[in-house]
């Protein structure tokens, strides 16, 4: 999986891959680190290192993380690649037809417009649950509700297709 | 002896005094109120009666309430710890008319050292060195102007009936006297209800140490020694040690022996403990008396080998001091660090919750004072304090290493804590040498912090991205639609065998 970490103005990509029992490759801007990781109590994990061991207390809300080490607090935001892809698309003020369509795989928590009703541009028109986490898509045009493809409580698939707006 | 004692308080304090009587085979009773029906004080004691709802003032602060319950349980005698009722003299008063020994001194000491002007006076006659300044309350702002020039700027303003920081305010020039005496004023009343101010010579660079005294009925006195207690944030002890790197020998009996002249002043019955303020120069002046156990007693506790609740105990009895002074020894070097509930991060806002995770230190020379478990939700209500981390060390820097190897092992999940603080601090070179002052953490030790380069940011990424990874992969298997995957039922739908449409 891939991540967006962004520390403090600064961004970088992290990749996740499981690559044994408790073992992760974890690439932070292209350079892999190869780590040992066990939760063991709570929140804290203990994670060897090369041969450095550490206790890292991981504290998470939100995507906004506060993690400890030997005293030191961490603070960063970690935000899955697609998510952020979502947050950031949506180019403003298109004309034409407009198809909203899901980003990720996830449940149709509850729709937020009924066909023909009439909805301004970034306006929140379905409410997509993923990782736990309840998403709200907007149109990105001005337009009339054409057609709803799905149901509340439909699973769907990424990249299916929701709503039309014309 | 004592044949039972209530312990009207709550948290690591109520537990320690209960460690000290459960020692001395001497059966307790607990109090508390409707949120601490888990606290561990309630655990660990012989008996226990709910005393009210969760805010202070409707139960731990209710005199009626605590009397009552220890006329029901036939309790000789009350505890009252620190806070809450421990330098009420009113509280006093009816311990002694309800005939119910109260573990401390008099009514009369309390009141005394409890108003800091009259204390200043009865221990200033009594030969112990005081802060130039004021010993009445002063009212109009000519008559600050006029005293405040005479002992000479800076000058401190402080509130009469004040403590921890407030209605206090320093006074560099003439110019600034005005609007912080209408500051000091309005915070004195409003804390306090009372807004009589008096004022100090303000002493640059002060280091705070004081003196554990104790004095018994026979009219004996004796002093355990110092505690530097210099590492403050806004006016709170924070960290806490002993013996001080100040302190020589000859100031060491010098303190002490004014203290127990201040304690002397009132007829002391107990443990006390006399506050001064050390200047530069190693001048010392006396600051103020606490009538009553401190937080940081077990520092004096670890160098000497004294048990001071016992020695209260045995005091409040009746029984002569256990030691003399000439027996006392301060060995090595001892250093608290109070652990609370609140965020260093976060200006130390107050973090009460659910501790979801807890590992406590151990080890050689390491002693932790604590007042909660796995599990237990720290209320809101009170004091935030979670434990009292003490190490004893042959030496000042086997203390050092020893504190920062305790703290790193310390494990508190679920609520912010001030751990990482105090490992920062026990980190900090100024701490190292020794040389700080009052104003060190408020003025130095944050702007050092500022500036530091944190070394493990790839591993806090990297373990958070597994969190995230383990999360994510958990959902996703919780959330794939029915049918679409796992096992396969070997239970198929089929009309029976048996029954056949004929025809």
């Amino acid at each position: 999986m891939n991540y967006i970490g962004t520390i403090g103005e600064k961004e970088v990509k992290v990749g996740v891959r499981e690559v044994g029992v408790a073992r992760y490759a974890v690439t932070i801007d292209g350079q892999e680190h190869q780590v040992d990781a066990h939760q063991v109590q709570s929140s804290v994990w203990s994670v060897l290192y090369g041969d450095a061991s550490f206790e890292v207390d991981v504290q998470g809300k939100n995507e906004e993380f506060e993690v400890l080490i030997a005293g030191d607090c961490y603070k960063f935001s970690l935000m899955n690649e697609q998510r952020k892809a979502m947050m950031r698309s949506g180019g403003k003020g298109a004309v034409g037809k407009a198809m909203v369509t899901s980003p990720m795989p996830g449940k149709v928590v509850k729709l937020l417009v009924n066909e023909g009703e009439e909805v301004k541009v970034d306006q929140g028109v379905i409410v997509v649950e993923a990782m736990k986490m309840e998403n709200e898509l907007k149109s990105n045009i001005a337009g009339k509700v054409k057609e709803i493809f799905v149901k509340e409580g439909e699973i769907v698939e990424s990249g299916a297709k929701l709503l039309l707006v014309e | 002896m004592f044949k039972k004692i209530l312990i009207a308080n709550r948290g690591e304090i109520a537990v320690r005094v209960e460690r000290a009587c459960r020692e001395m085979g001497i059966p307790t009773v607990a109090v508390y109120s409707e949120v601490d029906r888990h606290a561990l004080h309630v655990r660990c004691a012989d008996e226990a009666f709910l005393i009210g709802p969760a805010p202070a003032a409707e139960s731990y602060l209710v005199i009626d309430k605590i009397i009552g319950v220890a006329k029901k349980s036939g309790a000789e005698a009350i505890h009252p710890g620190y806070g809450f009722l421990a330098e009420n003299p009113r509280f006093a008063d009816r311990c002694e008319a309800e005939k119910i020994k109260l573990i401390g001194p008099s009514a009369h000491a309390m009141r005394t050292m409890g108003s800091k002007t009259v204390a200043r006076k009865t221990v200033q006659s009594a030969g112990v060195p005081v802060v130039p300044g004021t010993v009445d309350p002063i009212s109009t702002e000519e008559e600050v102007l006029r005293i405040a020039k005479e002992i000479g700027f800076p000058v401190m303003l402080k509130a009469t009936s004040g403590g921890g920081g407030k209605g206090m305010r320093l006074v560099r020039e003439e110019g600034e006297l005005h609007s912080a005496l209408r500051m000091a004023k309005s915070e004195a009343k409003s804390a306090f209800s009372d807004d009589s101010i008096y004022l100090e010579k303000y002493i640059e660079q002060p280091r705070h140490v004081e003196i554990q005294i104790l004095g018994d009925r026979q009219g004996n006195y004796v002093h355990l020694c110092e505690r530097e207690c210099s590492i403050q944030r806004r006016h709170q002890k924070v960290i806490e040690e002993s013996p001080s790197v100040i302190v020589t020998q000859e100031m060491r009996a010098a303190m002490g022996k004014v203290a127990i002249e201040a304690a002397r002043a009132v007829k002391y019955e107990g443990a006390g403990t006399c506050e001064f303020l050390v200047d530069a120069k190693r001048n010392f002046y006396f600051l103020e008396m606490n009538t009553r156990l401190q937080v940081e007693h077990p520092v004096t506790e670890m160098v000497t080998g004294i048990d001071i609740v016992k020695e209260q105990i045995r005091i409040a009895a009746g029984e002569k001091i256990s030691v003399r002074q000439e027996d006392i020894r301060q060995t090595g070097h001892a250093i608290e660090c109070r652990v609370y509930a609140e965020d260093p991060d976060r200006n130390f806002m107050p973090c009460p919750g659910l501790v979801t995770s807890l590992r406590t230190p151990g080890g050689p020379g390491v002693r932790d004072d604590s007042g909660v478990f796995e599990g237990f939700e720290i209320p809101i209500y009170y004091d935030p304090i979670i434990s009292k981390l003490v190490v004893w060390g042959k030496d000042r820097s086997e203390a050092i290493a020893r504190m920062k190897r305790a703290l790193n092992e310390y494990v508190v999940t679920g609520v912010k804590t001030t751990i990482p603080f105090h490992i920062r601090v026990m980190n900090n070179r100024h701490f190292i040498e020794g040389s700080f002052d009052t104003n060190f953490i408020d003025e130095v030790f944050f702007k050092e912090e500022k500036e530091r380069k944190l070394a493990h940011g790839d591993v806090a990424v990297i373990t958070a991205a597994i969190q995230v990874f383990l999360g994510e992969r958990e959902r996703a298997i919780a959330q794939k639609p029915a049918g679409a995957s796992g096992p396969v039922s070997m239970w198929k739908y089929s009309t029976r065998p048996g029954i056949r449409k004929i025809g």
